[in-house]
């Protein structure tokens, strides 16, 4: 099985032009909205302050980075306590290679995984598998596209993107057979198929939703039950952690899983919670011999001292994929990056450099409906604005065409009677234009190329007032 | 990376960062979001538990939790049972009950005592698993489970079915009271493994359409003795 292409659809505007064409990607796409969407709503509508529990949330998160040093201590104490062992990655390759070493220490070979983006971002899969390691994704979706070569498309829905027949026919090839084009019954092949990797795996790789300092408990949310088998049958247990995912105490988690499955699915809790702190204990028959916590910085300490480390909050539940527009339109892999939608906006400029994704921050109508969303509410329309006018100071972005006509609007405004001269001409001219709509300005085709501007009013608010208002 | 290295970089950052941190009023009540369980917990916690695609039964006695899950035993005459060792289910006479009905039975002392490769055998060959919960919370309709030699955790996990036993002291009514037990018992006494179930198996990953039992049990029982 091969991994994804790194930079695939890395050019926003032909994969959001393909994503737009594609009938299939807009039918899957179109049921987020009554589904996901909905059921956000509705779920939180049953809390009766839950505008004050995000608050919360939003509180600890913001306490607990102010002081990320002394978490990640106390986190390593604990998991040592509990005879684990704790690695820093400073970057995903540094990661891969530390995971590799793991590995390789316990004599393992067969690796089941459970859904995890961090490893994701990292790119895992290839690296092991380059080192001979035998991987295997087992959420169903993951595995779908572990097996299609494809990467996810949403934080929670990794192969939201796909249709009930594509899927028959990825895995049916897979299979060497042919698979019926129904849900359950691909799910049942699914199972099968996977429980013999849980069965012969030595080694189980996961990622964490929340680690908690003071018991060094890895908490992973889940609603089929492959993150249990991941973490309980292979007798290695490692997981990557983003170090921003560390909260302090147990009594924090409740807060976060009362608005995490709510925002994710609409659920009041997902599935399955697992809180597991460090290896099996004396007398147990199952869980790991051995727990090892990677954590992760990759970038991570860059945005945290900067003015976009509210980005930091971020729980993964993918609520703003859902409520976005955008995304609802374009689908997930047009961001380029392994997170996709408004926070993927974010992200991936941050991660991966802005100046390499000059349109992400732009992919948005700054509708606010992200933030609306998000459990913990985070400013995802401002901070996409602040990007946006980093990449204005960009001297590589500069536009002279852009630049000219803010320059000519900047001098009219400063000049009254020109200001008053201009708006009498346009009124008169393209004011009367028939429709209020201009589909095509010549010089900014692309503009109107995805747009139509609208044609200033026939009379200006000034010759309006002197004529009504003053009566 | 070097773990100082890595701790004085998040140190300096944290630091750094201070300087953007975010107003969030000061005025939150310690207990907002607590939802509570209303004046009837166990019909709460059977109500949610349907809510979420299980089959919840209250029972009024010991003698009709027994009778329920002899009526399972029949319906899905599953050949070996994988169970928790808990005072509930000996009270129960669970040992007795899966001889009459000739199902195997697995649990950790009989479990223990074989060779792994075996013992891993026999839990993933089992076709039920039978449980009690450590708590159960009637707000979610979940039930907490610790692990620990004689709870394995799957129990509620292998097997395609899963029933658990739940008696009225084990439920709490609000996740926020099932953490405060956590709490209550010592953090440092965390078991090595803390899973809240709540529902069967399930997946949306096909057109975000529900699927149940992709890899966990897609048929869940709780038995509620009230």
């Amino acid at each position: 099985m091969t991994d994804y292409a790194v930079h695939e659809h890395e050019e926003f505007l032909t994969a959001a032009d393909e994503a737009l064409a594609d009938p299939s990607l807009q039918s899957a796409l179109s049921m987020l909205a009554d589904t996901l969407g909905q059921r956000n709503k509705d779920a939180f509508a049953e809390l009766s302050d839950s505008g004050l529990l995000r608050d919360r949330a939003r509180a600890i998160k913001d306490a607990t980075l102010a002081e990320l040093d002394r978490h990640l201590e106390t986190l390593e104490a604990s998991v040592n306590r509990r005879g684990g062992q704790v690695h820093y990655a400073a970057d995903g390759a540094d990661a891969c290679q530390t995971i590799a070493g793991i590995i390789r220490a316990a004599g393992g070979r067969h690796v089941v995984k459970s859904k995890s983006m961090t490893t994701e971002e990292i790119h895992l899969n290839r690296a092991l598998e380059a080192e001979g390691f035998h991987v295997v994704e087992t959420d169903f979706g993951e595995y779908i596209l572990q097996v299609a070569g494809q990467r996810p498309s949403h934080l929670v829905a990794p192969a939201v993107h796909l249709r009930i027949p594509q899927v028959a026919k990825i895995l049916g090839d897979d299979a060497g057979e042919q698979l019926p084009e129904d849900a359950e019954k691909l799910a049942a092949y699914a199972r099968r198929t996977l429980r013999k990797e849980f069965a012969r795996a030595d080694v189980g790789i996961s990622g964490a939703n929340f680690a908690v300092a003071e018991t060094g408990t890895v908490v992973l949310v889940t609603n089929e039950g492959n993150g249990r088998l991941t973490t309980s049958m292979p007798r290695v247990h490692i997981a990557l952690l983003g170090m921003e995912k560390v909260i302090p105490q147990l009594a924090d988690l409740p807060v976060f899983l009362k608005v995490l499955a709510r925002a994710a699915t609409g659920q009041k809790l997902s599935i399955y919670t697992s809180m597991i702190t460090g290896r099996r204990q004396p007398g147990e028959l199952d869980g790991p011999d051995e727990f090892h916590l990677v954590v992760l910085d990759n970038g991570r300490s860059r945005i945290l001292g900067g003015p976009l480390r509210e980005s930091l909050f971020c729980i993964r539940c993918g609520a703003c994929l859902n409520a976005c527009p955008i995304y609802r339109n374009i689908g997930g892999h047009a961001y380029g990056g392994v997170y996709a939608g408004p926070i993927g906006a974010v992200l991936t400029p941050l991660y991966s450099g802005l100046t390499h994704h000059p349109h992400l921050p732009h992919a948005s109508s700054l509708c606010g409906a992200c933030q609306a969303a998000c459990p913990v509410k985070i400013a995802i329309p401002e901070m996409l604005v602040q990007l946006r006018e980093q990449l204005h100071r960009e001297p590589s972005q500069a536009n002279r065409v852009e630049n000219a006509i803010y320059r000519l609007w900047a001098a009219m405004l400063r000049r009254p009677r020109l200001y008053r001269l201009a708006t009498w001409l346009a009124t008169r001219t393209i004011g009367r234009w028939p429709g209020g709509w201009i589909r095509h300005l010549p010089g900014l085709g692309g503009w109107t190329g995805a747009r139509d501007f609208p044609a200033p009013a026939p009379e200006s608010f000034r010759d309006w007032w002197h004529r009504e208002g003053q009566a | 990376m070097k773990r100082e290295e890595f701790l004085a970089r998040v140190r300096g950052a944290a630091a750094a960062g201070r300087a953007y941190r975010v107003h969030v009023r000061d005025d939150i009540p310690a207990r907002v979001g607590y939802v509570g369980a209303g004046p009837n917990p166990a019909e709460r916690l059977a109500a949610e538990m349907n809510a979420v695609g299980g089959f919840a039964q209250l029972v009024d006695s010991e003698e009709a939790a027994r009778a329920a899950l002899a009526e399972l035993l029949v319906r899905y005459s599953p050949k070996s049972a994988l169970c928790w060792q808990h005072p509930l289910l000996e009270r129960l006479g669970l040992a007795a009950l899966l001889e009459t009905h000739g199902v195997e039975h697995w649990s950790h002392d009989l479990l223990a005592p074989l060779d792994q490769p075996t013992a891993r055998a026999k839990m993933f060959a089992a076709e039920i698993g039978i449980t009690s919960a450590t708590w159960a919370i009637a707000e979610t309709g979940s039930l907490l489970m610790a692990a620990t030699g004689g709870r394995e955790r799957t129990a509620s996990l292998l097997p395609p079915v899963h029933v658990a036993i739940v008696e009225r002291a084990q439920i709490v009514p609000d996740l926020f009271d099932a953490y405060a037990q956590l709490e209550a018992a010592g953090v440092e006494n965390l078991a090595s493994n803390v899973t809240l179930i709540t529902g069967p198996s399930k997946t949306g990953d096909l057109e975000l359409k529900l699927t149940t039992g992709v890899h966990g049990p897609g048929k869940w029982h709780v038995i509620i003795v009230r």
